[in-house]
């Protein structure tokens, strides 16, 4: 193991990561750094290898080979008890939002408080703030399906955040959006950013890339292309 | 505490939502467990029953016709002082040919003939309780045969042998039975909670992305597993008892089998407690099958 690359500065951390899919490489020798408060879009066509990216980020997936660290924790190594509280601090938002049907939209966003035992009054409180921060707070007793499609992807940031966490990841988060809806779902996830959340959006959308400005990370067939913005 | 409430109004709202497929499963459940009931109540009322008869068992001590008048009333002291024996009735030769004329009164004139009296005198022994069991009196048989003074002992070791094998058979049959329809139980209750747990995958899925523990995901479907698995069994007793209740009314009505049904005993309630017990615990053993099943290879 490449322990002495082991950065206290990266928020997350890649080293030598490979995986396999039915002979097909997904990822391939990825190495990288991700700094804290750093935003950082994933981007490459479908297939790439992001969305397998983000799931070993969160320890959904271990690779075949090498080492991820997420806040200095070796994630490939985490017993399968332990991964619940590595994803209490990490927020996921999906392209297909995965919100829960049959609950309002603060029953959804209440639930990672919910899932940690945390008081119904501390659960008010603090939903009441993640719905005020995306800009829902008044659909709180609705259910999913009378929400428009920006309304749902909102949510779904409510609840990533909700638990405040260190790391936001975001997988497609606006592939089902169109191009006014995306601009704000980025403005929001910038807003998260700046309040010092790294955050780290996979998308194959290039028109994200001019909104966001920022950090880009490409993987072309789960291989990692240079970073023109980080020199080696 | 809060977890566990939250857990509490899951695992209920499951069962709220799935109302049909949770009826079904307490139905199923509580017609496997009330087979498993009947073999029960049979198998208990049986062995109350051979609790009776063994408890009318007497055995009977002959001794030598040579034998002193002290040296019977040592033995008779002998007899009583034993922890096994519950009583010891002594039986003179003329007490012996009393009871055979009473008895026999057209056959007495056969002894009359033989000028002596050949009945010995013996005693009529009756087992403590605990010591009534067919090995126990056997064993006590074979001990007190070597005693000096014992002509012979007598008691229905055929009978007795009859009944303790029947006995074991019907425990071996009870416990197949119990173990078959037991296994069945866990499977209908292990497939409630496979359906409920396929219909709510992507919510567990979702549920594992924000972080729960898995403890916390499984729970409430274990405690859905323990409902079905009480309200099974307690609708099966219910069932049972109006069966039995029915059951043991027709034979008083009928009076064919003389004052039986005043014999049949029902589950005291000590024992229908243990087996909504035993319900809860085998829906318990169901779902968490299931659960485990399902959550393997999920990370």
């Amino acid at each position: 193991m490449d322990a002495e690359r082991v950065s206290v500065d990266a928020m997350i951390q890649l080293i030598h990561v490979s995986k396999v899919y039915d002979r097909r490489a997904a990822l391939s020798d990825v190495t990288l750094d991700i700094e804290k408060g750093e935003f950082v879009l994933l981007m490459g066509p479908s297939g790439a290898g992001k969305s397998t990216l983000l799931r070993m980020l969160i320890g959904a997936e271990r690779p075949d080979q090498g080492q991820i660290f997420v806040q200095g924790k070796n994630v490939t190594k985490l017993r399968p008890s332990e991964v619940p509280y590595l994803r209490r601090r990490v927020g996921s938002v999906f392209q297909d939002f995965r919100l829960l049907p049959k609950k309002s939209v603060s029953e959804n966003v209440a639930l990672p408080l919910a899932v940690q035992g945390v008081s119904p009054a501390d659960i008010r409180r603090k939903v009441t703030e993640a719905l005020r921060a995306v800009g829902v707070e008044h659909k709180r007793d609705q259910l999913p399906h009378s929400l428009s499609a920006g309304e749902h992807q909102r949510v779904c940031i409510a609840r990533a955040i909700v638990n405040g966490p260190t790391v936001l990841l975001a997988d497609e988060p606006t592939g089902n959006l169109d191009p006014a809806l995306t601009g704000e779902i980025i403005e929001l996830f910038k807003l998260i950013n700046a309040r010092g959340t790294t955050v780290v959006v996979a998308t194959h959308d290039p028109h994200v890339m001019g909104l966001v400005n920022r950090r880009v990370i490409t993987l072309v067939g789960g291989v990692l292309a240079p970073d023109p913005q980080v020199p080696a | 505490m809060r977890l566990l409430a939250y857990v509490c109004r899951e695992a209920w709202a499951n069962v709220r939502t799935n109302r049909t497929t949770t009826a079904v499963a307490i139905l199923t459940t509580a017609f496997t467990l009330a087979c498993v009931g009947i073999f029960l109540l049979v198998y208990v009322n049986l062995r109350n029953a051979t609790g009776w008869l063994q408890d009318d068992i007497k055995i009977m001590v002959y001794l030598d016709d040579q034998l002193p008048d002290e040296a019977a009333v040592q033995l008779e002291g002998k007899l009583r002082a034993d922890r096994m024996v519950a009583s010891a009735r002594f039986i003179s030769k003329a007490q012996a040919l009393g009871e055979f004329r009473t008895q026999f009164p057209a056959d007495s004139h056969l002894l009359e003939g033989l000028g002596e009296n050949p009945l010995p005198a013996s005693f009529v022994v009756t087992l403590a309780p605990t010591a009534r069991s067919p090995e126990s009196v056997k064993r006590w048989a074979e001990r007190v045969r070597t005693i000096a003074g014992v002509a012979k002992v007598d008691y229905s070791q055929e009978w007795i042998d009859a009944l303790a094998g029947t006995i074991r058979y019907l425990e071996l049959a009870a416990i197949g039975v119990g173990v078959l329809l037991s296994a069945a139980a866990v499977t209908i209750i292990g497939n409630t909670i496979r359906l409920t747990l396929f219909a709510r995958r992507e919510e567990i899925d979702i549920l594992r992305l924000i972080g729960a523990t898995r403890a916390f995901i499984r729970v409430p479907y274990l405690l859905e597993g323990a409902l079905l698995g009480a309200c099974g069994s307690a609708v099966s007793l219910l069932v049972l008892k109006i069966g039995f209740e029915w059951f043991r009314q027709q034979i008083q009505t009928t009076g064919r089998f003389g004052d039986l049904g005043s014999y049949l005993t029902f589950f005291p309630p000590s024992v229908c407690v243990a087996l909504v017990g035993i319900g809860m615990g085998l829906g318990i053993a169901g779902s968490f099958v299931s659960v485990r099943r399902f959550g393997e290879g999920r990370a």
